[in-house]
C-alpha cells in the first residue's frame, strides 16, 4: 500500500445487501476506500461488482447495508462530488462532444465557465481536442470510452466510480487511461474501479477487493494477497525427477523444462529442499516464484 | 446545484437538440403552411366580384349616371362608370375586356353593347333604370309636374320578413375547428410522442445512469417535458402567428370574432394537453428495454388523442350534439374537443374553464403516478415492463 494507508478512508461501504428477486446479488459486502488509493473490484460476472457500485452512485437503493461518505450517509449533494462510469456506457450519440461534456459538469454544479475550461482541458488531456465538436457517435468504441471517463472526471471529482472503465480497449489506450487514473489518485482523488482483467488490477490498484457471488471473498492489499499464496519455489536440478516426493509438506504443482514449481506449506522448511535438491543431483536454479493476483485468485476461488 | 437550475439545464439541452432536428423543422413548416392555406384558401374561391365597368356613351346616357348608381347599390351591385364618349373607343376597350358594358340611350330605345354576355342582374338595373326614364319622359311630356312624376315613380316599400331566418354561413366555422383540431392533435401527438422518444433514448443508452447519480429523477423528467414542451409551443406558436398574419393579409372580415378566441385558445389547450400525455408518454418510454417498442408502450396513451380526432370530424357535422358537451369536458379528449368546440359554437367562458381545470388536474395526477413509474423504470435493466407490472413494481 502506499500513500492510502495513512490517509483518511473516505468511502465505506457496510453490510450491503440487495436481492432482485430470488437472487441474491450482493451479500454483506464492505470494504473501504481511502483518498489518493486506487481500489479494484474484482469477481467474474454476476459477482456483485456492478450493484455494489450502483449502490454507491445510488442508483440502486439498497435494501440492506449503509453507505457512507467521510463518515456521513451518502447525501445527494455528496455524490455531485462522485464521477461515475457505468458498466454500460451512457452518453447522447447525437451530441456533440465538447457540449456534452459542458453538460454533465454544468449538472454537477460547475458554472458554465468553468465547465467550458474544464472539458477543454480535459479533452486535451485525453487526446481528443480536435474531437471536441464531433459528434459523440461519430468517434471509434476507444475514443467514446475516453469521452465517457472524461465525463466522469470532468467535475473534478473527490472519488472515482468506475465500472469496467477499460473493457474492450486495446493495450496502449489502456496503458494512457492508466497514467491519467494514477495520476488522478496521486493528486488524492479516491478511486473505486471494478475490471476482470487481474494483470491490469494487479498493475493498477492499491488495495483489491475480490468479490465472489455477492461476497468479499478477500480484501487487501496486492501484497496481503499474494501472502495467502502457499509459498511457491522453482527448482532445476540435473537430475531425473521424483526427488522431493520424500520431502513433508512440499507439493509439486507442475513441472517443465525449466524445473518443478513446489507449493510449500507454512511448516515446511525451504532449506530441507534446497539440500535435497542438492542431494539429488547439482542444483541450476533454486529460488521463490512471485505470485501473481490471477494465482490468487484461481486459488481463492477454488477452495 | 439548485433544482430549478438543473430542471433548467435539463430543459435547455433538450430545446437545442430539438431546435437543430430536421424533422421538427419540416413539420414546423407544414403545420404554417396547413393553416395559411386554411385561412387564405376560402378568399381564393370567394372573389369579391369587381365593379362592372360601365360607359355611358353621349349626353342622354350621361344623364342617367346618379340614377344608374343609385339603382345598382340599392340592388347590390357594384359599377364603375368609364369616361368614354365615343362609340369606337367604347368596342375597343369591350374587345380588350377592360368595359364590360356600353350604353347608348336615345327617345325610345336603349341599346347595351356588350362583349359576349351580360349579368343577369346588372342587366335588371340597366332595364330598370332605362324605363324608368323613359316613364319619367312620358309623363313630363304629359304635363305632370316634376313633384308628381318623383311621387309617381317611387316604387312601393316590400318589406320582407322570415318565419325561419336561414343559419349564417358555417364552412369557416367549420374549417376552423379542423383546423384547430388538426393542429393540436398532430402537435400534442408529436411532441407526446417526442418525450417517449427521448425518455427511451436515455434508458436504453444507458445515459440515464449518469444523468440519476446527479440528477433526481423527478427533476430529469420535469426538464425534460418543459424543454420540449416549450420546442412544441413554439411550434404551435410561430404557427399560429403565421395564421393571424395571413388572415391580416387577406382581410377576411367575418373570421376575426372568432380568430381573436381560438388562436389563444389553441395555445392555451396545446399546454394544457401536452402537460397531459407528455406526463404519461415519460413513462411509457421508461418501461422499454428497445427503442422499437416505443409505438407499442404509446399506443395506449395516444389512443385517447386518436379518437378525439376522429371524433372532431362528427363535430363538425353535429356542433350542437349533447354528447360533444359531455366530452369536451373529459380530460384526455378536452384538449382537442373543446377548442373544436369553441371554433364551432358559442362555449360559455364557465364551461372552457371547468373544462380546463379538470385537464390540469389531470395532468397533475398522471404526473405524480408518472414520475414514480419513471424514476422506479428508468433504470431498471430487463425486458419491456407491462403498465401493470410499473404500476405495482413503482408502488412497492
Amino acid at each position: 500500500m502506499n500513500a492510502g494507508a495513512n490517509a483518511s478512508r473516505v468511502l465505506r461501504v457496510a453490510g450491503l445487501r440487495h436481492r432482485f428477486g430470488d437472487r441474491l446479488a450482493v451479500d454483506g459486502v464492505e470494504f473501504t476506500v481511502a483518498s489518493g488509493e486506487i481500489v479494484g473490484l474484482v469477481g467474474r460476472n454476476g459477482a456483485g461488482k456492478t450493484t455494489t457500485m450502483r449502490a454507491v452512485m445510488g442508483i440502486l437503493q439498497p435494501q440492506e447495508g449503509e453507505i457512507t461518505w467521510r463518515g456521513h450517509p451518502v447525501q445527494f449533494a455528496d455524490r455531485l462530488r462522485f464521477g461515475y462510469m457505468p458498466e454500460e456506457r451512457g452518453l447522447y450519440p447525437q451530441m456533440k462532444i465538447l457540449p456534452q461534456l459542458v453538460y454533465f459538469a454544468r449538472l454537477c454544479g460547475l458554472d458554465r465557465a468553468t465547465a467550458e475550461r474544464r472539458a477543454g482541458e480535459l479533452l486535451g488531456r485525453l487526446d481528443l481536442a480536435a474531437r471536441a465538436q464531433d459528434l459523440t457517435i461519430a468517434l471509434s468504441h476507444g475514443n467514446q470510452q475516453r469521452v465517457q471517463l472524461a465525463v466522469a472526471m470532468v467535475h473534478d471529482p473527490d472519488l472515482f466510480v468506475l465500472d469496467e472503465p477499460f473493457a474492450g480497449l486495446d493495450p496502449s489506450v489502456v496503458d494512457e487511461l492508466s497514467r491519467i487514473l494514477r495520476a488522478e489518485a496521486d493528486d488524492g482523488h479516491a478511486i473505486l474501479f471494478s475490471s476482470h482483467q487481474l494483470d491490469l488490477v494487479e498493475r493498477l490498484c492499491d488495495r483489491v477487493v475480490v468479490l465472489e457471488q455477492g461476497r468479499v471473498l478477500v480484501a487487501g492489499t496486492l501484497d496481503e494477497l499474494r501472502d495467502r499464496l502457499p509459498r511457491r519455489l522453482r527448482v532445476k536440478v540435473a537430475a531425473p525427477s521424483g526427488w522431493e516426493q520424500s520431502l513433508t509438506g512440499v507439493r509439486a504443482e507442475s513441472e517443465d523444462g525449466e524445473g518443478v514449481v513446489l507449493d510449500l506449506d507454512s511448516d515446511a522448511d525451504d532449506q530441507a529442499v534446497l539440500a535435497a535438491a542438492q542431494a539429488a543431483g547439482p542444483v541450476e536454479q533454486f529460488g521463490y516464484e512471485r505470485g501473481h493476483l490471477v494465482d490468487v485468485y484461481r486459488e481463492l476461488v477454488r477452495r | 446545484m439548485s433544482g430549478t437550475s438543473s430542471v433548467w439545464l435539463v430543459a435547455r439541452r433538450e430545446i437545442d437538440e430539438r431546435l437543430h432536428s430536421r424533422t421538427i423543422r419540416i413539420v414546423t413548416a407544414f403545420s404554417i403552411v396547413l393553416v395559411v392555406a386554411a385561412i387564405v384558401a376560402p378568399s381564393l374561391f370567394h372573389k369579391p366580384a369587381k365593379p362592372a365597368q360601365i360607359a355611358l356613351l353621349y349626353p342622354s346616357a350621361q344623364a342617367l349616371a346618379p340614377e344608374l348608381q343609385r339603382a345598382a347599390s340599392a340592388s347590390g351591385v357594384r359599377v364603375h362608370l368609364v369616361d368614354l364618349t365615343s362609340g369606337p373607343a367604347a368596342r375597343a376597350q369591350l374587345r380588350q375586356k377592360t368595359l364590360d358594358v356600353a350604353l347608348i340611350v336615345s327617345s325610345g330605345q336603349a341599346v347595351a353593347e356588350v362583349r359576349q354576355d351580360i349579368d343577369p342582374t346588372l342587366r335588371a338595373v340597366i332595364q330598370a333604370v332605362v324605363s324608368e326614364e323613359h316613364l319619367r319622359e312620358l309623363l313630363t311630356v304629359k304635363g305632370l309636374s316634376p313633384a308628381a312624376v318623383a311621387q309617381a315613380l317611387t316604387p312601393t316599400q316590400l318589406t320582407v320578413t322570415t318565419l325561419q331566418p336561414a343559419p349564417p354561413d358555417q364552412s369557416a366555422h367549420v374549417l376552423a375547428a379542423i383546423v384547430t383540431g388538426l393542429l393540436l392533435y398532430m402537435t400534442i401527438a408529436m411532441y407526446g410522442q417526442a418525450v417517449a422518444q427521448g425518455v427511451a433514448q436515455e434508458k436504453t443508452s444507458r445515459t440515464a445512469e449518469v444523468l440519476l447519480a446527479v440528477v433526481r429523477p423527478s427533476r430529469l423528467l420535469a426538464g425534460k417535458v418543459l424543454g420540449i414542451g416549450l420546442v412544441g409551443f413554439l411550434q404551435i406558436g410561430l404557427t399560429v402567428g403565421a395564421g393571424l398574419i395571413a388572415n391580416t393579409l387577406v382581410k377576411r372580415a367575418e373570421i376575426p370574432s372568432t380568430v381573436w378566441l381560438l388562436l389563444p385558445m389553441v395555445l392555451l389547450w396545446f399546454l394544457l394537453g401536452f402537460a397531459l400525455y407528455a406526463f404519461a408518454c415519460a413513462a411509457a418510454g421508461a418501461l422499454v428495454a428497445r427503442q422499437e417498442e416505443i409505438g407499442f408502450v404509446t399506443m395506449p396513451i395516444l389512443m385517447f388523442l386518436v379518437i378525439s380526432f376522429l371524433l372532431m370530424y362528427v363535430a363538425v357535422a353535429t356542433p350542437n350534439a349533447w354528447w360533444l358537451t359531455v366530452v369536451s369536458f373529459v380530460p384526455p379528449m378536452a384538449p382537442v374537443l373543446m377548442p373544436v368546440r369553441i371554433a364551432l359554437v358559442h362555449v360559455p367562458a364557465w364551461q372552457v374553464a371547468l373544462s380546463a381545470t379538470l385537464t390540469l388536474a389531470a395532468a397533475g395526477l398522471v404526473a405524480a403516478i408518472a414520475a414514480r413509474i419513471y424514476s422506479f423504470a428508468l433504470v431498471r435493466g430487463g425486458a419491456r415492463l407491462s403498465w401493470g407490472e410499473a404500476l405495482r413494481l413503482s408502488r412497492s
